[in-house]
């Protein structure tokens, strides 16, 4: 038993984490869409220009959720600075930041 | 001066600081992006969804992007060590390209 130990110790760890990697919150696009509204007021608009240093904001339709999730939590934990970002990541919960990237990765129509 | 001559010195003052911006050369830039297409698509079209897409993005934005990295703004230990490479001219190349790749990001609002 007493040798058993660290190897049940390593399981419960090793299913805790496949757990907590399950519990990621899916992403569902519709409600991302109505929590887009704050976003669009910039990355909506063709050519908005970030203020200081000055650049076009990124086209987020068509990205990948993946990364627009590691970019939303990375600015939530400061991890990525850019003031604005961050004091919306702020904001937003892990169902929230599934859901917009759920929205914003959603195959867009080319022109 | 009249007005008309100094709004026209006006407008060509605007159009020069456009073209700056836009100073890249995609040409150049597709030579030089060969160790970027690996991981973000030939074209930007990234298959793997850790890597972001960069066909169609905004030249700027990711001259911004890789100005960041090498300063070390932006910390990502991939990005870090193939941006501490580039020159400011060669970001400029290399955006240039991924931007005027087709089927990438679009403005979504």
């Amino acid at each position: 038993m007493r040798k058993c130990l660290p190897l049940s110790v390593l399981l419960i760890l090793g299913f805790s984490h496949a757990v907590t990697a399950a519990a990621d919150p899916t992403g569902d696009p519709k409600a991302g869409q109505e929590k887009a509204f704050f976003c669009s007021g910039c990355h909506g608009i063709p050519g908005w220009r970030n203020a200081y240093p000055n650049y076009r904001e990124p086209k987020l339709g068509g990205q990948h959720a993946d990364y627009l999730v590691a970019a939303l939590k990375a600015y939530q934990s400061g991890l990525r600075s850019h003031t604005t970002m961050h004091g919306i990541a702020a904001t937003l919960s892990d169902q929230d930041i599934a859901d917009l990237a759920a929205y914003f990765s959603a195959p867009v129509k080319q022109k | 001066m009249n007005q008309w001559t100094s709004l026209i010195a006006a407008g060509a003052l605007a159009l020069c600081a456009y073209s700056a911006q836009a100073a890249g050369n995609p040409e150049a830039g597709k030579q030089k992006s060969q160790v970027c297409q690996s991981c973000h698509g030939a074209d930007g079209n990234s298959t793997n969804a850790q890597f972001p897409r960069l066909a169609g993005q905004y030249p700027d934005y990711l001259v911004q992007a890789l100005s960041e990295y090498k300063s070390g703004a932006r910390k990502n230990a991939i990005m870090a060590g193939f941006a501490a490479t580039l020159s400011e001219r060669d970001m400029q190349d290399i955006a240039s390209y991924f931007a005027e790749q087709k089927d990438g990001v679009v403005t979504k609002r």
